[in-house]
């Protein structure tokens, strides 16, 4: 359940460390994201010397979140955090490889690519 | 399931069938064609096999071309093929070559799961493309993104990075804890 002004980890090695959410893309009036989710966000930390700055406006794609997600055989996930990955316009992941388990519903929501960086899909 | 059966078996096994003419000899056939089946039941969730794919990657002249089985490692996917293409039509056309040969072998099945196509990813800008088959994903990137993202070098490394994990689990094996002490062990 990502919301504006919710804090978010960054999940790959693009630079930002942390993010907060001010816009999540989809229907108007949208209230909350959840796994697999365009959002629109701010850099709010970023590891110094890095393409990304503080203050930058960015695209992510959400890939973990604290809310379970339900799947059709009763299985449900959830995770630690809150986490999402950068992503330009076009889709493209910005970071070159991703941390952390990934639950296999991105690859269905068409983002393959950030799928086959990561090193575990749940 | 008869059609399917048939249209997966291969067309010289059905012409000879059809020059023999009789039905017990196309019995046969089912079964022998039943037998192919099972043996590769693995992928036949997949729309494009691996052979196919690099037959294509071969016609449409693309560089660099690597598979890499990952079937071990990860249990949603067999193999990765990673393409380079010159420039970003090249990569697009690579793509475009891919998804018309599955329409093509889905047009010769027709009635089994006629629309499925594989999801292609990333067509409108062309710099990293992934077609995504069940069990075969293509990657057609072009040399910059295929020199950032280095995704043979991930699936590649990712056995030796799991052998220190192996030796961390040495590490923890429990030792019995030597004494150091100067006192005497109340027993003795």
């Amino acid at each position: 359940m990502i919301q504006p002004q919710t804090r978010l980890n960054v999940a790959d090695n693009s630079g930002a460390r942390e993010l907060m959410c001010i816009r999540i893309i989809g229907t108007s009036n949208r209230r909350y994201a959840h796994i697999g989710d365009v959002i629109v966000a701010v850099i709010k930390e970023a590891i110094p010397n890095s393409p990304l700055e503080k203050s930058e406006v960015i695209r992510a794609v959400i890939v973990r979140t604290c809310k379970e997600l339900k799947r059709n055989n009763g299985m449900k996930i959830r995770y630690d955090d809150n986490a999402a990955v950068v992503i330009d316009q076009e889709g493209n992941p910005k970071g070159t490889r991703i941390f952390g388990a990934i639950a296999r519903e991105l690859r269905q929501l068409n983002f393959t690519k950030i799928v086959s960086l990561a090193p575990e899909v749940l | 399931m008869l059609t399917a059966l048939r249209s997966s078996s291969s067309s010289s096994l059905l012409r000879r069938s059809w020059r023999l003419g009789s039905p017990v000899s196309r019995r046969g056939l089912c079964s022998s064609s039943i037998v192919s089946e099972s043996n590769d039941g693995g992928d036949r969730r997949s729309l494009l096999e691996l052979g196919e794919v690099e037959k294509i990657l071969n016609d449409v002249r693309a560089d660099d071309v690597k598979v890499i089985p990952v079937g071990k490692r990860c249990d949603w996917v067999d193999y990765m093929v990673v393409a380079t293409g010159r420039s970003t039509w090249h990569v697009k056309n690579i793509a475009e070559a891919l998804v018309y040969k599955a329409r093509f072998v889905k047009q010769k099945q027709k009635g089994v799961e006629r629309m499925m196509l594989p999801s292609v990813e990333g067509q409108e800008e062309g710099k990293w493309i992934v077609v995504d088959s069940g069990r075969v994903i293509v990657h057609a990137l072009d040399e910059n993104a295929r020199a950032y993202y280095k995704l043979e070098n991930l699936w590649n490394s990712d056995p030796s990075q799991k052998e220190p994990s192996q030796d961390l689990a040495k590490a923890f094996v429990k030792i019995r804890p030597k004494n150091n002490s100067k006192k005497r062990v109340q027993g003795a």
